[in-house]
């Protein structure tokens, strides 16, 4: 035996040792089957804090253990959580003032619920909570809610009852749905660097036990949980949810695969695909309350012309955007999501017909020149398209758009940027159209987009009759007007055409066949809202 | 090097990093993006809640300020905050070096003596079937990516055989010796087959050059076994050269783990700056860029030291 060949031995040897000994090491810990009632959940971001109203996350883990008033279901619906009821006018929870200005909306509590710590919840915690969050010195990322409410006052500990300064529709969507802080641990003290922002005490199904940076948030079962199925059972089924923290989407599915993950809710499109089959994985399709579409610069005196809005919006095709995000979105032809009551299915629409477009455009007098750019009287149709840089799947649809506009003669190029740069470009107006998403909450405030004096209104876009429309809508109570409004908005939407809506996102949840009982949830209260119903089969 | 050289080698530090910090913070800011970019597709998150939210962090003010402002802090031993957690800026970094400290131990260890044996070996057998086949593997070693060699074993081990956990630093709630051991072996090794690959080539080279000096034939001539004189003379005369490379990569070794610990789920310190790089947590950042290029410069002081300590001649005053 020669030196060489020895050595290959040794090393071979003592490769297969190695492996052994890690398997031995690992405890033998069959990876693949967990027979613990346990759940593990992927995270794709690293979480910033656990205070539902700081974070810039959806509040996945927070879910979980926090609770709100109200909740919005898997049809975006509101249902009751720790209030007993939805406030309607029907069921006496809001009464409009006589002079039609203001509101005053009265949640009934519920009875024998308690904080993780066991100390009672009560109307004094909800009072607390409008407080902290519209105190100044928290630095919240959203204070949506907390400054329409101008008083609050508990005639007893299981009965809040809010004052509005006027007619708020929206007044569910935010502040007492996020969830309630305890009063008893968090007087007193400064909300920005709390140690609740680490360990959040609710009154939800899991309770945090640990939370390592970087890594997990381990929540166990509450025992004293309030709420029961059908059949009598106290709620959750699960004994532990662990929140594993895998910013790279690979090593998450890798994860999936192997066992030591049992949910991730949401599968990157392109890798959504190689899941599909896999044994004992599920995929489940949820919609989201996202539109992706692309917006007009109403600066730009060419982008004013209705002709040449027309044109584009006939000559875009969804189906190829469709197809270039894996298949999972579907068509958009309205800013209101599909499962919403308020989307009108018969709004006005432009199908995809190129040679409409092109003579749309020819009647409007925008003739091609002879580098095949159409212009009239000098004024080329050339505009810059911007949407934000990095965003891959934004890219890809934004060059499918490109194209699209160039085969009707209109020329058209990237001018994407990243971060600062970008936004200012969308809400300052620093664009010819941009390309981009919304995402909202169950109560889309579209003034903010569409109205003359809109916060997110980069367009500067401008119809009297739309701000008069949007005015009615969020000024009422009553479905039926708010319906109407909503119709109209639609159609003067599809009319005006400031934006063309595009695709709707879906998300795609990869699950372990063993978890039964999941409700996706298309908003911003995520999936896990809903988890005490979740249940591991063996 | 006597001590008052060192004290005047540490002392020169202080204006070095100043500087550093200088070109980072510039570069760090000119780069786009900004902290608030998380909320860019919230429409609830309207621009004035952005500008309060700017203003409470003083990213309104100009750069030159905020550059003035942080270095004053920082001259105090004040890290800041960070945007993302509102958490001290030291409590961060602490927390998040222990793993990598740990990670780059193993690996330097695993590949120091991969680098020992390969190097010694393909050096005696300079040429022949064995040598190559080391040159195979260590351009192996330095050519394939560290992520893609990642996924690959983590598909091997985890997916596969179910060995191994794909990743993470220890199994949530059972920890124990042996898990976190089983947790650290595939990143280790991913870091330290590139690593060591590298240390290998170093080693090799200086071996072959060292065996040609007629120290060598004198040892061999008063007949001292060739292990002996592979390690008693070859060996301790090549290290020196490739002392300064290995100490430099120590350093890029705890800075630097960045992709091995992203493709792993490894919390350290190269996590903690691909976070804050998305989050553009400025704060952070200058931590984390501050305490590396200290890292750099510290474990060059540390090669130095060393070298004089192997080689007689390089020791001065």
């Amino acid at each position: 035996m020669t030196d060489a060949s020895r050595g290959q031995n040794w090393s071979r040897r003592g490769a297969l040792g190695g492996i052994a000994a890690a398997t031995t090491l690992s405890g033998c810990r069959p990876l693949r089957r967990r027979a613990d009632n346990t759940l593990v959940a992927g995270l794709t971001y690293d979480l910033d804090t656990l205070n539902v109203y700081s974070t810039g996350f959806l509040g996945d883990v927070q879910a979980a253990v926090v609770e709100g008033l109200l909740a919005p279901d898997a049809h975006a619906r509101y249902v009751p959580v720790l209030a007993t009821s939805v406030p309607s006018i029907a069921n006496g929870g809001i009464v409009i003032d006589p002079d039609g200005t203001g509101m005053t909306i009265t949640y009934a509590l519920r009875r024998g619920v308690r904080w993780h710590d066991g100390a009672p919840f009560t109307a004094a915690d909800v009072a607390f909570t409008w407080r902290a969050v519209r105190n100044p010195a928290f630095l919240a990322e959203s204070k949506d809610g907390a400054e329409e409410i101008v008083a609050i006052e508990t005639p007893d500990p299981f009965t809040v009852v809010c004052r509005y300064a006027k007619v708020t529709p929206t007044f569910a969507a935010t502040l007492f749905t996020f969830g309630i802080l305890p009063k008893h641990l968090l007087e007193g003290v400064n909300l920005n660097n709390a140690p609740y922002n680490e360990r959040p005490i609710g009154t939800g199904p899991f309770i945090v036990t640990r939370f390592r940076r970087g890594q997990y948030v381990l929540t166990e079962r509450n025992p004293h949980y309030w709420r029961r199925d059908a059949a009598g059972r106290q709620l959750p089924y699960i004994d532990r949810l662990i929140f594993k923290i895998i910013p790279n989407s690979n090593t998450l599915l890798t994860q999936l695969r192997s066992g030591e993950l049992d949910l991730v809710t949401q599968t990157p499109y392109d890798q959504a695909k190689q899941m599909n089959g896999l044994a004992g994985v599920d995929l489940v399709r949820s919609p989201l309350l996202s539109w992706q579409h692309l917006d007009f610069n109403f600066r730009n005196p060419l982008l004013r012309d209705p002709a040449i809005r027309r044109a584009i919006a006939h000559a875009l095709d969804r189906s190829a955007m469709v197809k270039v995000n894996g298949g999972f979105q579907t068509p958009a032809w309205s800013v209101v999501v599909p499962i919403f009551d308020f989307h009108d299915p018969h709004a006005l629409r432009y199908p995809y017909d190129p040679v409409r477009a092109r003579a749309i455009l020819d009647a409007a007098g925008y003739v091609p020149g002879p580098d095949g750019v159409r212009a009239r009287a000098g004024a080329r149709l050339s505009f810059r398209v911007v949407t934000q840089a990095g965003k891959a799947d934004d890219e890809l649809t934004q060059q499918i758009i490109l194209a699209q506009l160039k085969a009707i003669g209109i020329e058209a190029f990237a001018d994407n940027k990243m971060g600062i740069a970008y936004r200012q470009a969308r809400y300052k107006g620093d664009f010819d159209m941009t390309y981009s998403s919304w995402v909202t909450g169950v109560d889309p405030v579209y003034s903010r987009f569409f109205a003359t004096h809109g916060s997110n209104n980069g367009q500067a876009y401008s119809n009297p009759a739309m701000d008069r429309i949007l005015a009615q809508m969020e000024s009422t109570l009553d479905p039926v007007e708010r319906k109407r409004a909503a119709f109209e908005m639609q159609h003067l939407l599809a009319v005006d055409l400031p934006t063309i809506p595009l695709t709707n996102a879906v998300a795609v949840v990869s699950k372990n066949s063993r978890l039964q009982g999941f409700t996706p949830n298309p908003t911003n209260m995520t999936p896990y809202v809903s988890c005490a119903g979740w249940r591991l089969n063996a | 090097m006597s001590a008052g050289a060192l004290l005047r080698r540490l002392l020169g530090v202080i204006p070095l990093l100043i500087g550093i910090s200088l070109i980072l913070f510039a570069v760090i800011h000119l780069a786009p993006g900004g902290p608030l970019d998380v909320y860019a597709d919230n429409p609830s998150v309207t621009p004035e809640a952005l500008a309060r939210i700017a203003r409470a962090y003083g990213l309104d003010r100009p750069l030159t300020v905020q550059y003035a402002l942080w270095l004053k802090a920082m001259l105090i031993g004040d890290w800041g905050y960070s945007i993302r957690t509102g958490r001290p800026v030291l409590t961060e970094i602490t927390e998040r070096i222990g793993p990598t400290l740990e990670l780059a131990a193993v690996a330097a260890s695993v590949a120091l003596l991969m680098a020992m044996a390969l190097g010694v070996v393909a050096a005696a057998r300079d040429g022949r079937r064995i040598d190559r086949v080391i040159e195979l593997v260590t351009l192996g070693g330095l050519s394939i990516p560290v992520f893609w060699l990642g996924l690959v074993l983590q598909y091997l081990f985890s997916v596969k055989l179910g060995w191994l956990p794909s990743a993470g630093l220890e199994t949530i709630g059972g920890s124990s010796f042996g898990d976190r051991l089983a947790h650290l072996v595939m990143p280790a090794a991913v870091l330290a087959f590139a690593t060591g690959a590298a240390w290998t080539r170093y080693l090799r080279a200086g071996m072959i050059d060292a065996l040609r000096q007629d120290y060598v034939r004198t040892a061999y001539a008063k007949g001292l076994s060739r292990p002996a004189v592979l390690l008693r003379h070859g060996l301790r005369n090549a290290i020196v050269p490739a002392i300064s490379i290995i100490a430099l990569d120590l350093a890029s070794l705890i800075s630097g783990a960045v992709i091995t610990e992203a493709v792993f789920a490894w919390p350290g310190i190269g996590s903690l700056f691909v976070e804050s790089l998305d989050g553009r947590d400025y704060p952070v950042l200058m931590g984390v860029l501050l305490a590396g290029s200290a890292a750099v410069i510290l474990a060059n002081l540390l090669a130095d030291l060393v070298q004089g300590l192997l080689d007689p001649r390089l020791r001065d005053g």
